[in-house]
């Protein structure tokens, strides 16, 4: 076929044809729909599997490498400066340091929330320089939030956690 | 050394996720005159090119060789296999109890083609150039998708 003006004329005009919900709920149209059931698993791997079972006991597990003396948290497996594997496993504790954050005024749903939530990205002591992990922010406004402020987690009582990260309800300011 | 592994499985931890997906395909102008016209009258429409007289099959507004406007037409809804497949398992790779006869039949009297199922005939007996024709639902079943018509049988 040649490519190039040939003798077409365009139709008149295309308008489309404007649909509204009730066009599909009284079945005023024809149309297919479908609710696929898309599930899956993710697989947390050894060294998140125990971190997340050191939860329930309240515990905070990080893994060292005595190659680069990095305490690794949340903890991994390997080395990625080293390229090894990590040499053993180490508590940090449950206070940190504000190192960002932000406030959120909707749920992951994006619907508004009647209080916003802050989330931060907390660097807990005991851990390596730039090992931080993210959580949200209690018993402050967000007005009173800076980086650099030091926090301490609030646990949920033994007997209702379940070895997840929200075992940790929360980070409170250290100093009152 | 590190060698303190998990090793027992149940300790070893996965999440699990669900995606939310729905959704709702409209005919368009041209496949919703096919359908109604099939659910409430039993009828095949088809649509002729005003300028190049192409007859496309399933309906379409516009020809899309020289975006002329096109003209519904009716047509029998009988015609002959082009191609065929015979599926012994379902879409879950589960065996079938009885094989299932998927064919593309070229429409009489139209350039188009449909992919439909064959049916009251055996695989063995098929045979490309078939002549066939449309088994629809009864009327109080219809209700404007494909799967009213049931399959197509050797005419
Ligand atoms: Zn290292
Ligand atoms: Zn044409």
């Amino acid at each position: 076929m040649s490519v190039g003006k040939k003798d077409i004329s365009c139709p008149p005009e295309a308008p489309g044809t404007p649909l509204k919900d009730s066009d599909i709920k009284e079945k005023k149209v024809t149309y297919v729909e479908d609710h696929p059931d898309m599930r899956y698993a993710w697989t947390a791997g050894q060294a998140i599997s125990r971190f997340l079972n050191e939860l329930k006991e309240g515990k905070l597990i990080a893994t060292k490498c005595n190659k680069c003396r990095r305490i690794l948290f949340p903890p991994r497996i390997f080395c990625e400066l080293c390229y090894k594997p990590i040499d053993d496993w180490v508590y940090v504790q449950d206070t940190g340091t504000v190192q960002t954050f932000s406030i959120s005024y909707i749920d992951p749903d994006a619907r508004p929330l009647k209080e916003p939530i802050i989330v931060a990205v907390i660097a807990v002591d005991g851990a390596s320089k730039n090992m931080a992990f993210m959580h949200v922010l209690g018993e402050v406004e967000p007005e009173d939030v800076y980086i650099g402020m030091r926090v301490k987690a609030v646990w949920k009582p033994e007997e209702e956690r379940e070895g997840s990260v929200t075992d940790i309800k929360y980070w409170k300011p250290m100093e009152k | 050394m590190f060698n303190e592994k998990i090793v027992n499985p149940n300790e070893l931890r996965h999440w699990e996720g669900r995606i939310e997906l729905y959704w709702i395909y409209t005919s368009g102008e041209a496949g919703d005159r096919f359908f109604k016209a099939l659910k409430d009258e039993e009828k095949f429409i088809a649509a002729k090119c005003k300028k190049c007289g192409k007859v496309y099959f399933p309906p379409r507004m516009y020809c899309e060789f020289d975006f002329s406007e096109t003209e519904y037409v009716e047509v029998s809804g009988e015609g002959s296999v082009r191609a065929f497949t015979v599926a012994r398992l379902d879409k879950d790779e589960k065996p079938l109890e009885k094989p299932e006869i998927y064919a593309i039949i070229d429409m009489d009297g139209t350039d188009g083609c449909m992919v439909h199922l064959l049916g009251e005939v055996e695989p063995e007996d098929v045979y490309i150039g078939m002549k066939v024709k449309p088994v629809l639902k009864e009327r109080g079943e219809r209700e404007g998708k494909i799967t009213d018509i049931l399959y197509f049988k050797p005419s």
